[in-house]
């Protein structure tokens, strides 16, 4: 449910990015996913493959790329991958942590086919 | 014909995030200092709620925006205290700042010092979803059982207090306070825990002052960025 709404955003925002293109289609979209998205990457793709179906470009893929959550620790100043959710410094121990990396959902690429004579 | 790689690195919820930013600025402006309530269903936020206006009565001005898939139960329940509006999502399993919006131009116009957003019961959802608020409070009652921070980081990872609700029930049920904060606090150090009773009245003066000094560390901040 949270993914399809999710995948609604994301289609609406690469409508917008082939329509400034001039693409006459959409081959691949890249996202990244991290552990703290609060998206389950199986159920992503299960949402884009749904639909894509009604959406103006019916044969695009969805590649999602699994990242580690990465975190800056306040203290130490040194950067370290968390595991379990257990959010303290893998080099200090502390626990005040600023999270750099993994809390979200990142649109990267978005591969179309253009007309040249558009452009 | 040619192929064209388009470089966004853009979070997908980022127009959302901007619009939600722009939404908590504006209720900043208006001295309403706005609380997003997060639980699992029949958690206690509604009987919370109710002891939170009975405690206050007119001392602060309060509206309640409540978010169900059916029904206005919950809104009912509310009515007799505060100004409240029904958000119904027919299936959707969390609120997003357009509902809100929605039912804030329906609520009486004038000036709230305090709002309450119900969320949907799900600890899932609506961590993913920024609502213009202030601060972002999960509930957890004790019939819950105390392990479950740890089963929902992301939720408690963006929350800035922990009530645990219905301590009256603690005689009965395996719940540790102690083990929850504790669970809790290996996600997010920083979170502030209350221990309530809405039917006993236990711990309401505790939640209500968190609440009036969270209000006015926000607002003295914002003065002093200029921003408010």
């Amino acid at each position: 449910m949270h993914e399809e709404s999710l995948i609604r955003t994301l289609l609406s925002q690469v409508e917008d990015i082939a329509a400034l293109n001039n693409a006459v289609a959409v081959e691949l979209i890249e996202v990244e996913v991290g552990p703290l998205s609060g998206v389950e990457p199986l159920l992503l793709q299960d949402a884009f493959e749904r639909l894509k179906e009604g959406s103006a470009w019916p044969n695009a893929q969805l590649s999602v790329q699994q990242i580690g959550l990465d975190v800056l620790c306040k203290y130490c100043q040194r950067e370290s991958q968390l595991r379990d959710f257990r959010f303290v410094c893998s080099h200090c121990d502390s626990a005040e942590l600023q999270i750099l990396r993994g809390d979200n959902c990142r649109l990267l690429n978005v591969k179309l086919q253009v007309n040249n004579s558009c452009v | 014909m040619e192929t064209r790689t388009v470089a966004v690195n853009q979070y997908i919820l980022a127009e959302k995030k901007r619009r939600a930013v722009e939404q908590r600025d504006n209720f900043t402006q208006q001295n309403t200092f706005v609380v997003n309530l997060v639980s699992s269903p029949g958690a206690g936020k509604t009987s919370l709620l109710q002891a939170t206006a009975r405690f206050w009565k007119d001392q602060f001005r309060v509206a309640v925006l409540v978010g169900d898939l059916a029904t206005d139960r919950d809104a009912e329940r509310l009515r007799p205290y505060v100004p409240v509006e029904q958000l119904t999502t027919g299936g959707a399993c969390h609120l997003e700042l357009s509902l809100v919006q929605q039912g804030l131009s329906r609520l009486p116009r004038q000036t709230y010092d305090f709002l309450f957003i119900e969320n949907i019961g799900n600890l899932v959802c609506p961590a993913s979803h920024d609502l213009g608020e202030h601060i972002r409070v999960v509930f957890l009652s004790t019939t819950e059982g105390d392990d479950k921070p740890g089963k929902y980081p992301k939720m408690f990872r963006t929350s800035q207090a922990l009530v645990i609700t219905k301590s009256d029930l603690l005689p009965y049920v395996p719940f540790s306070v102690e083990a929850a904060i504790a669970d809790a606090r290996l996600i997010q150090p920083e979170i502030h825990p209350v221990l309530t009773s809405a039917t006993k009245d236990e711990g309401i003066k505790d939640w209500c002052r968190y609440l009036e000094n969270a209000r006015e560390a926000t607002l003295r901040a914002a003065s002093q960025t200029g921003a408010g």
